[in-house]
């Protein structure tokens, strides 16, 4: 017999070496994609809105500061192989773990509904009544989580979110904007000292920078079962979903400047079918095709936060009680992780389906101000436990990346409390 | 009995009551059984020191008292066989023994054993979170209020995997599942100890095939007492869960009433079995027999003999030896289940099976049945009766049964395992 050959082509090795790391790309990207979820667009499109290409800056700063935070998340998914959740009960004990889980869940809870009422507004534009979607919706992602692998959910939500970035990118296209405007305002901050204004700024990176969202990748990388050896891999990942996370981000603010602020229209952003009003202005201007690309956007970034925010709540209970954890596993080998998981659906479509639309406001906004109380306690302790050698071994944070840590950390304190304050208070 | 959490962050006073510190952490020394305290680690301002075991006096839910003034202030060294209880163990994961997750250690408990204390068990159960929580004490009210019990779940220690000293999770030496599934004879040991009510609920718990092994491994006395004391309907139905030769033992104590009631209630081949296995005196081979065995005619290949096995789907204990019987049902020969696979498939079996078959006489003492089983090295030896049919197998289990002395009988692992949770 002859001997297998020993030694790769060089042509061949790079080969593998690209294999290898699109192996590992996944957790970085659907982890971006998501979340630019319901939430996340409504509030791109408030911004395009209201203030034209001004807040594009505020895309490219939150794209740095959410690669940072990402990676972060990764590097201790990597290196412990354990969600958050579980680290910080083993760290921190019994009670800061109930705290950080209790918060999140019902926070989670909060977004779930906004991601039914997302499907339930895009499904609209086309005279689809809102049980019917709910319902829809909510059946597709369980059976989808219940019965797919982790390579099947994982190929599926990364299209997903190809899907919609190629719908924004062509709205965007379709309304005409002024591209040399758009691109020197991603660069140039245009500030402004209304109130309302600098309300928006804090309201994009908010919807950008999430606890589940960071919860979310480091138990996405530890069910994937990735290791310190994917560091590099990993890194390229999370940068790639921050980027791409943005670049839609972007389209959908050029697109409402182009269509909406630039052609002069008004549009009351606080009533509850403002995105819908929004993918209706685009039509006059871009056309049908435009105000269909919107909704489908919207309707896939929608399904895709359906599917990743349940997730992260049952990674984040089961990781904590040390209950099985995994898309790979069937639904009898890690009951109450499925369970808890379609528990979460099921609520929130329950919630979509009997609550009139003007209580659904509430308890979005209520949600949203438990997010922004809880990231502060989130990424502390996501920077604290990076910091610890004996927890992350060769993938402990460094100088470099702990300094910039801090800083993003505390820059993102002072925004989330602003927005509590802002939101509970007023000015 | 301490919960390790009771312990945590109370104060350490020194022989004559003065605080020095707090308790940080307790030490244990694993290799046993249940892993003696060795020591404390003791938070004084800031800095861990490590108190040996024989200095201190007391530790319990109020803190822990010191019998000694002098303390060696030494920084604390953690020796290879000893674990820090919360650096190491506290809320860590569980994992089965194919490394699923299970459940995360909620609460360590310790209990004086031989007057002293060791750790004893892992709490995984949702009281031993609430105590952790500090609701503990208002959820037991509220629950009592609503007539609620707050459940409790504990994991021996002994279940546990010994841990080294960098542990990212602990884990278990038998199957989740099995901790709550013991042995049949384990339960049988336990059941034999109830009274006679609480034991007839204890097999109604279980289903029919454990509630079969467990009786099978029981006292005559017990076995008796149980049959009687369940629903005849129920009780057919164990019994034909059981070995025919076993119960065929056990049906034959019963009182004629019961016998007759319970044996009407069987399923017809089942109960015809039992009967005729009754008809042998309890200590001869034909008492001692099972009449589950495997037989084919002579006239058969060796591929279509396979297939009459996979028909049959027999039971490990009586696959090994294929008995070869005429069309009088006389035995004429024995195959093991090696000769037939390393057959050519299409050899009569007439052919290699082996033709002067040892066997015994139904009224054969179970003396000479072990004589004969130790003699030839036999897994079962075949029962004839005085024409030469083939009646049944006598099991080397069965037959060794005979040599030991009563009381050790039940503890002898069986030869032929029974497909349990273990093996999955």
């Amino acid at each position: 017999m002859k001997a297998p050959a020993l030694s790769l082509t060089p042509r061949a090795a790079n080969r593998v070496r690209f294999a290898a790391i699109l192996g590992v790309l996944g957790p970085g990207l659907v982890s971006g994609f998501a979340d630019n979820d319901a939430g996340g667009i409504s509030t791109y499109s408030v911004a395009g809105v209201q203030f034209g290409y001004d807040l594009l800056w505020v895309l490219l700063a939150s794209q740095i500061v959410l690669f940072f935070t990402q990676e972060v998340g990764a590097r201790l998914g990597l290196a412990t192989g354990q969600g958050l959740a579980g680290i910080v009960r083993e760290r921190y004990g019994v009670r800061w773990a109930a705290f950080m889980i209790s918060a999140m869940l019902i926070a989670n809870t909060g977004s779930i509904v906004a991601e039914f009422a997302g499907c339930g507004a895009a499904l609209d534009l086309f005279g689809v009544p809102n049980w019917v979607s709910a319902l829809l919706a909510a059946t597709v992602v369980v059976l989808l989580l219940t019965r797919g692998s982790y390579r099947k959910v994982q190929y599926l939500f990364v299209a997903v979110g190809l899907g919609v970035s190629v719908a924004y990118l062509v709205s965007a296209v379709l309304a005409h904007p002024d591209w040399g405007h758009a691109a020197s305002s991603l660069v140039v901050p245009r500030l402004a000292s209304s109130p309302l204004y600098w309300l928006t700024v804090v309201a994009t990176v908010g919807t950008t920078i999430t606890p589940w969202g960071q919860a979310f990748i480091q138990s996405y990388v530890a069910d994937k079962r990735l290791g310190p050896e994917d560091l590099v891999a990993e890194r390229l990942d999370v940068g790639l979903g921050a980027f791409l996370t943005n670049l839609i981000g972007a389209f959908i603010v050029i697109a409402c400047a182009a269509a909406v602020y630039s052609a002069g229209k008004q549009i009351d952003t606080s009533s509850p079918d403002a995105i819908q009003q929004i993918a209706l202005a685009l039509k006059p201007l871009a056309g049908d095709g435009a105000t269909v690309l919107f909704a489908v956007g919207l309707l896939a970034a929608s399904f895709l936060g359906l599917g990743v925010v349940p997730l992260t709540s049952a990674y984040a209970a089961c990781e904590a009680f040390g209950w099985e954890t995994g898309v790979d596993w069937r639904v009898r080998e890690a009951p109450a992780f499925y369970g808890l998981m379609i528990f979460f659906i099921a609520f929130a479509a329950l919630f979509i389906l009997l609550v009139p639309a003007r209580m659904l406001i509430t308890v979005m906004f209520t949600a949203q101000v438990i997010n922004c109380l809880l990231l502060p306690f989130v990424l502390v302790f996501v920077m604290r436990l990076s910091a610890d050698k004996k927890l992350m071994g060769p993938l402990v944070s460094g100088r470099f990346l702990l300094t910039v840590g801090w800083l993003g950390t505390a820059l993102l304190v002072v925004l989330s409390l602003t927005l509590v304050a802002t939101s509970l208070f007023g000015f | 009995m301490l919960y390790l959490s009771q312990a945590i962050g109370r104060p350490v006073r020194d022989q004559h009551g003065e605080p020095i510190g707090r308790v940080a952490d307790v030490i244990v020394a694993i290799g046993d059984r249940y892993p003696p305290v060795t020591g404390i680690v003791v938070d004084t301002n800031g800095r861990e020191i490590f108190l040996h075991w024989q200095s201190v006096t007391s530790l319990d839910a109020s803190g822990a008292t010191l019998g000694t003034s002098a303390i060696d202030i030494t920084k604390f060294q953690q020796r290879p066989n000893e674990i820090r209880l919360k650096l190491d163990l506290m809320d860590r994961q569980i994992v089965d023994i194919d490394g699923r997750k299970v459940v995360r250690v909620n609460d360590l408990r310790l209990d004086e054993v031989e007057g002293s204390l060791h750790l004893v068990a892992v709490d995984v159960g949702p009281s031993g979170l609430l105590r952790r929580l500090g609701i503990e004490g208002p959820w037991r009210t509220l629950a009592r209020g609503l007539h609620r019990e707050v459940p409790e779940r504990y994991i021996d220690w002994e279940d546990v995997d010994p841990v080294e000293r960098t542990i990212a999770s602990v884990k278990l030496r038998v199957p989740h599942k099995g901790l709550a599934e013991l042995h049949p004879a384990d339960l049988a040991t336990i059941i034999d100890q109830l009274s006679r009510n609480d034991r007839v609920g204890v097999i109604t718990a279980l289903d029919d095939e454990a509630a079969a092994d467990a009786i099978g491994e029981m006292e005559p006395d017990t076995q008796v007492d149980i049959l009687e004391d369940l629903e005849p309907a129920r009780a057919a139905d164990i019994l034909e869960e059981m070995d025919p030769d076993e119960a065929a033992d056990l049906v034959a104590d019963l009182s004629h009433e019961s016998r007759a009631e319970i044996l009407g209630l069987m399923e017809k081949d089942e109960a015809d079995e039992v009967q005729e296995l009754m008809t042998y005196a309890e200590d001869t081979a034909g008492g001692i027999m099972t009449t589950e065995f495997v037989a084919v005619r002579a006239s058969l290949t060796a591929a279509q003999t396979i297939d009459r096995l996979r028909e049959l789907e027999p039971d490990a204990e009586m696959i090994y030896y294929v008995y070869v019987t005429d069309s009088d049902e006389r035995l004429v020969g024995v195959l093991s289940l090696r000769d037939l696979i390393v057959a050519k498939p299409n050899t009569p079996i007439s052919r290699f099976m082996f033709d002067e078959p040892v066997a015994v006489h139904t009224d054969a003492s179970q003396e000479e049945v072990t004589e004969v089983v130790a003699r030839y090295n036999l897994l079962a030896v075949p029962v004839v009766d005085a024409e030469g049919r083939l009646e049944g197998i006598v099991t080397v289990d069965d037959a060794i049964d005979t040599l030991l002395p009563e009381p050790s009988k039940r503890r002898l692992p069986r030869l032929f395992s029974r497909s349990g949770a273990a093996e999955r």
